[in-house]
């Protein structure tokens, strides 16, 4: 025979310990199941817990006025009809039972009172809705709740069990894997429906998914392959035109990235946009000189070259426009070297990777790093990591020979620098015979900036800065 | 090799039993003095006497509980339930003794008892006599259950119910008691608890037992001329299901059909479906479609030939299933 | 229904041995000594079981008191290769055919749903849905029949069969329909019908409105009712129905009037139906007391041999919960082969399946808390 111990439980909440404040019963004393036999301290207030046992009380654990963990055995019960050290058998439902006499006439009595646990007593002696214990509806042993027929439900918790390692990620063992039938393709029902869509031919497709099962970007890499002819609009794809229709193209790939990015930086920064329209016949001549220029032959040498210079050199009077709004922090954080990012259209879409460290480049390095990013971005090889860390960004727009825009800033970034076409225009000239509009090469600038960061002063100021390098080149010389 | 009824082969399976194991007696309603009200029993008890063809009580729950100490005093009963209809009342006794005295036993009261249970509707028949309860008994842990389709199948089903060890609910389609097949009694029979390809084809895999085996089979005639190829195949085994071969035909065709005359909704396609989707899921071009009854009762006898599953709703669900 | 029913009784409940123009008990002392052990063990392994489930470790139990001599007097009547079908409240059949009461307290603990081999103790499992056994007992009667152990005169060879159900159980159809094959089958079964007075809350006259043993006559068969509290004869009308049976003259429904003392199950409560007028009245008849009575007062037995069975009757009860306690909770994976006599495919796949799930947890765990 064993003894019962009560272990102190969480009453709720997480409970790690409490404090014995004081016991209701004494080591002798009969304790029927659901009997207040303790009263404890939490955190948060006093609580009286029930005995889970009947029987007589052992021992007492824990003294009051001791703090001991959850878990920790605070009572020892012996259950009633255990062979307590006591003379007589009769102990059963802690009934006083006459000790049984030789005439069995005592024992229908002595069976029948172990048999009520209440005699004669209704259920809800308390009346208080409270169901004694053993009959329907009232407690049972193991914190269950009694039925007619059985232990009764338990409560259980929202907990799942712990397991060993990771999951399989197939499903697990109960999960039947499928197997690969002979000589079909193995695709799930909505990848077969993009296929259709999209008019691909499943047996075209090269699988990549587990067991040679095609997957939806096995669908898609076939479907958004680059078209021979140049020209051809990045981030469309080879969706069949209905006639009178309209076609739907899927958002995937450069494109999604591209939206959210878009809206990521569009609804977080508050963009400004500043504009400046500047005579740049100067630059135009030094982009001449350097072509012919031996030093310079084996590079590209274009006004994007001598715009990249002129944002990292006018950086360093306004570095705000090189930083970077970390919300979390709530810090401004300025970098010190220029990862300076060039917008580049691709077959695949809009991508900007950004040459590590241009502010650091002599003028050649920068043409050689500038002409590899741009020849990497046409092939549409250029790879993540390039696209990464960016703290500027340069985009040409006036290769498709428009004027200016309202750029929107690489997320992460505080400032974004359109160019727009470098072409013929009328310019007012002061010459030696006053003032005369002649035509001159010009171009527009516009200067896109997060206004957290950057205030209209700086970005006036960088911008003018950049201007007036590139109107005036030889004032590369002041920095 | 013979030409012989469904009923006749039955008959004769019965009598092979009966000869080669003494223990096995035949219990139901009518099926002694009169031979059973499809014949199937015809002749028995003159030749086994009454000790072993009983006549019982109108008294389904009595045939099926009689049968279980019957059972546990070594005797193999073989039960007759007279109709489909009238297994209800002994429900109680199948589901709750039958099926669990072997688990409940721990293995040491096994049941070897078979009960058998004409089926199916295309008779013309009043009222609960054309039932399809089968999946209710599919359904209960401990039970096995088959259909025959066809005279040859019957033959052997018959035996090897009777010799099997373990409760057999064997279901008879009532319609197809008088088609005739070949018979050749010498043949080594398929295992009882096999499924079987009764047609051979490409295009879509069509599933049956029972009764809508031979309506499959005259489909994939109608669908030869049309230039469709149909592979149907015989389940002839609820429970367990045999579906190794399905999955094997539906990993070629890619497309599948089940048919049966019990309701749809909750029948024993619905299982065929879940098991037939989790195991061929990448094979399958179309989503497994099912053609049974409706959520109705069966309905009145001059009916009913538009109630059953017939050629065309078979051809019809074959067609939806080939547009996908 | 009379105070004092017409009843077969051989003891009265003061302990005085009295006479019956029909039935006699055969027995000696001795014989009335030994069933008097035989009925002091089956109550003291009542009151165990009952404080087991108290405890928590049974999650029901159901208590034959009151109803002993019922059961001690109609087994001990029976020969060894007799079958009795028992409901679940025949502990005290089950004692007297050799069942281990630790093994009738699997069930009730929840590890098996009956451990014993009725084919090797002529005992069926306790069988849960009402008169469901009472057909399975016609079934096998009929099977004694085709075995030809009926009507052969050897002692040894001729076989009855006794269905046990109770007062309940006879407005159940399968009772009706066992009634009606038996008779019409002459089938070698005896039909005992243990009349507590009470189907959980329901007392008898919401079974019938007639005498339950006056049913027999309607479906062609005899029926007699017996004091189901006097042990000795209880044991005089089987010992002379189940004769019946092995020559071979059917079947007979003997009625024990009897009382359940306790409550339907142990967490039943009887005050909520019954008056405790009622369970005093019946404290008046309890079956121990009057054979106490009857040996103190005229078969010279002394304190001792009383004393002797209580020692034994602890030492039972001390073992049955030995026994109780220690029982292991079975492996769930074991479910998987107890299904079929052949195994299916299909069950072995899921077990492993569910195996190897079970696997994939740090502990393993049985549910039951």
């Amino acid at each position: 025979m064993t003894l019962k111990e009560f272990k102190l439980p969480d009453v709720g909440e997480g409970l790690t310990e409490a404090e014995i404040v004081g016991w209701r019963v004494k080591p002798g004393d009969t304790v029927r199941v659901n009997d207040i036999v303790v009263e404890i301290e939490t955190a948060k207030s006093l609580v009286e817990l029930p005995c889970p046992y009947a029987g007589t009380v052992a021992d007492l654990l824990v003294a009051e006025g001791e703090t001991v963990l959850v878990g920790t055995p605070i009572i020892a019960v012996a259950p009633e009809g255990a062979d307590v050290p006591s003379p007589q058998p009769a102990a059963e439902a802690g009934a006083d039972v006459p000790s049984p006499q030789p005439a069995a006439e005592a024992g229908v009595d002595e069976a029948a009172a172990a048999l009520a646990a209440q005699p004669s007593a209704p259920d809800d002696v308390a009346g208080d809705g409270v169901v004694e214990a053993g009959l329907i509806g009232g407690a049972a042993p193991g914190g269950r709740t009694s039925v007619l027929v059985g232990y009764g439900p338990r409560t259980t918790e929202a907990k799942r069990r712990p397991r060993k390692g990771a999951a399989a990620p197939d499903g697990g063992p109960l999960t039947p894997s499928p197997e690969g039938p002979a000589g079909r393709v193995l695709a799930k029902p909505p990848v077969r429906k993009l296929a259709k869509d999209l008019g691909v031919d499943l047996l075209a497709v090269t699988p990549s998914g587990l067991g040679g099962v095609i997957t939806r970007s096995d669908v898609e890499a076939l479907a958004g392959a680059p078209s021979p002819r140049a020209g051809t609009p990045p981030g469309t794809s080879a969706a069949p035109v209905r006639p009178g229709g309209e076609t739907r193209i899927p958002v995937k790939g450069v494109r999604k990235m591209t939206a959210e990015a878009m809206v990521r930086s569009a609804f977080t920064a508050p963009h400004v946009t500043e504009w400046l329209t500047l005579d740049v016949t100067r630059m135009v001549e030094l982009v001449e000189r350097l072509k012919a220029d031996r030093e310079f032959a084996d590079v590209r040498v274009s006004p994007l070259l001598v715009v990249a210079k002129a944002v990292c050199l006018a950086v360093r009077r306004t570095p705000e426009l090189n930083a970077t709004w970390d919300e979390s922090a709530q810090e401004i954080v300025v970098k010190h070297g220029v990862n300076l990012g060039i917008a580049a259209a691709t077959p695949r879409g809009l991508v900007v990777p950004n040459i590590v460290g241009a502010d650091a480049m002599g003028l050649h390095d920068l043409a050689a790093a500038l002409g590899e990013l741009v020849g990497i971005a046409r092939d549409g090889r250029t790879q993540p990591a390039q696209m990464a860390g960016g703290t500027f960004t340069i985009t040409n727009v006036g290769v498709f020979g428009v004027d200016a825009g309202t750029p929107i800033l690489n997320p992460g970034e505080t400032g974004i620098l359109a160019l727009g076409s470098v072409s013929r225009r009328p310019w007012v000239v002061d010459g030696p015979d006053g003032e005369q509009v002649v035509p001159r090469w010009v171009t527009t600038l516009a200067l896109s900036f997060d206004h957290r960061v950057v205030d209209g002063a700086q970005g006036s100021r960088f911008l003018a800065d950049v201007g007036r390098l590139l109107s005036d080149p030889a004032t590369a010389m002041l920095y | 090799m013979s030409t012989i009824t469904l009923a006749k082969a039955l008959n004769d399976g019965l009598r092979a039993s009966m000869e080669g194991d003494a223990k096995v007696v035949v219990m139901g309603e009518d099926v002694g003095k009169l031979g059973g009200v499809f014949r199937v029993t015809d002749g028995l008890q003159k030749d086994f006497g009454e000790d072993r063809v009983i006549d019982t009580p109108l008294s389904e729950s009595g045939i099926i509980g009689t049968a279980v100490g019957l059972a546990m005093r070594g005797y193999r009963p073989v039960c007759e339930i007279q109709f489909d209809g009238f297994v209800y009342p002994a429900y109680d006794q199948i589901v709750s003794q039958v099926a669990k005295l072997h688990f409940r036993s721990g293995g040491r009261l096994p049941m070897p008892i078979v009960i058998r249970i004409p089926f199916g509707g295309g008779i013309g028949a009043v009222e609960h006599h054309s039932e399809s309860p089968e999946a209710q008994f599919a359904h209960t842990a401990g039970l096995k259950v088959v259909a025959c389709s066809n005279a040859a199948d019957a033959y052997w089903m018959i035996q090897q119910a009777i010799a099997c060890d373990d409760p057999v609910v064997f279901l008879e389609p009532k319609r197809r008691y008088w088609e005739k097949a070949n018979l050749d009694r010498e043949a080594a029979p398929a295992p009882l608890l096999s499924s079987k390809v009764v047609r051979d084809g490409t295009d879509v895999t069509v599933l049956a037992y029972g009764p809508m085996v031979k309506t499959c089979l005259e489909s994939a005639i109608a669908a030869a001329e049309g230039g469709t190829s149909i592979e149907v195949i015989d389940l002839r085994t609820l429970s367990p299901l045999d579906l190794e071969p399905v999955y094997a035909s539906v990993r070629r065709t890619g497309r599948v059909v089940v048919v049966h005359e019990a309701v749809v909704n909750l029948g024993i396609g619905a299982e065929v479906a879940a098991r037939i989707t989790e195991q061929c899921f990448y094979a399958l071009e179309a989503p497994v479609l099912r053609v049974g009854g409706f959520d109705t009762p069966y309905p009145p006898s001059r009916i009913e030939e538009e109630y059953l599953p017939d050629l065309d709703r078979v051809l019809d669900a074959v067609d939806r299933s080939l547009a996908y | 229904m009379p105070e004092e029913p017409e009843f077969v009784q051989l003891l009265t409940p003061e302990g005085e041995r009295v006479e019956h123009p029909s039935f006699a008990f055969d027995g000696d002392d001795e014989m009335i000594a030994s069933m008097y052990r035989d009925l002091v063990l089956t109550r003291r392994i009542d009151t165990e079981a009952t404080a087991l489930q108290r405890q928590g470790e049974l999650g029901i139990w159901a208590s034959l008191l009151g109803q002993e001599a019922a059961q001690i007097g109609s087994a001990r009547a029976l020969r060894p290769q007799d079958f009795a079908f028992p409901t679940y409240r025949e502990h005290g059949v089950a004692w007297c055919k050799g069942i281990d009461p630790v093994a009738l307290l699997s069930l009730f603990r929840g590890v098996d749903q009956g451990s014993w081999n009725p084919l090797e103790t002529n005992f069926g499992l306790y069988t849960i849905v009402i008169g469901a056994q009472t057909l399975h007992a016609t079934g096998y009667a009929m099977g004694v029949q085709r075995d030809g152990a009926v009507g052969t005169g050897d002692d040894d060879r001729d076989t009855a069969v006794v269905a046990y159900f109770g007062d309940g159980a006879t407005s159940q159809g399968d009772v009706n329909e066992a009634f009606i094959w038996a008779s019409v089958f002459n089938a070698p079964v005896v039909f005992f019908c243990q009349n507590n007075q009470w189907a959980i809350s329901e007392p008898i006259d919401r079974q019938t409105r007639i005498p339950l043993y006056q049913r027999a006559s309607g479906f062609g068969f005899p029926g007699l009712r017996v004091d189901g509290n006097d042990v000795l004869a209880c044991h005089a009308v089987t010992k002379a129905a189940t004769q019946r049976a092995r020559e071979g003259s059917g079947p007979t429904l003997i009625e024990a009037f009897t009382y359940r003392m306790g409550a339907h199950t142990t967490s039943d409560d009887p005050t909520r139906y019954r008056l405790s007028g009622d369970l005093e009245h019946w404290k008046l008849k309890d079956p121990l007391a009057r054979v106490h009575a009857y040996l103190t007062r005229h078969a010279g037995l002394a304190e001792d041999f009383f004393a002797d069975i209580e020692a034994e009757s602890d030492v039972l009860a001390h073992r049955i919960r030995e026994g109780c306690v220690a029982m292991a909770d079975p492996h769930v994976l074991g479910i998987f082969d107890k299904v079929y006599a052949e195994q299916t495919e299909e069950l072995a796949a899921q077990q492993a399946g569910y195996a190897a799930y079970l696997d994939t947890f740090e502990t393993q765990t049985g549910a039951h808390a």
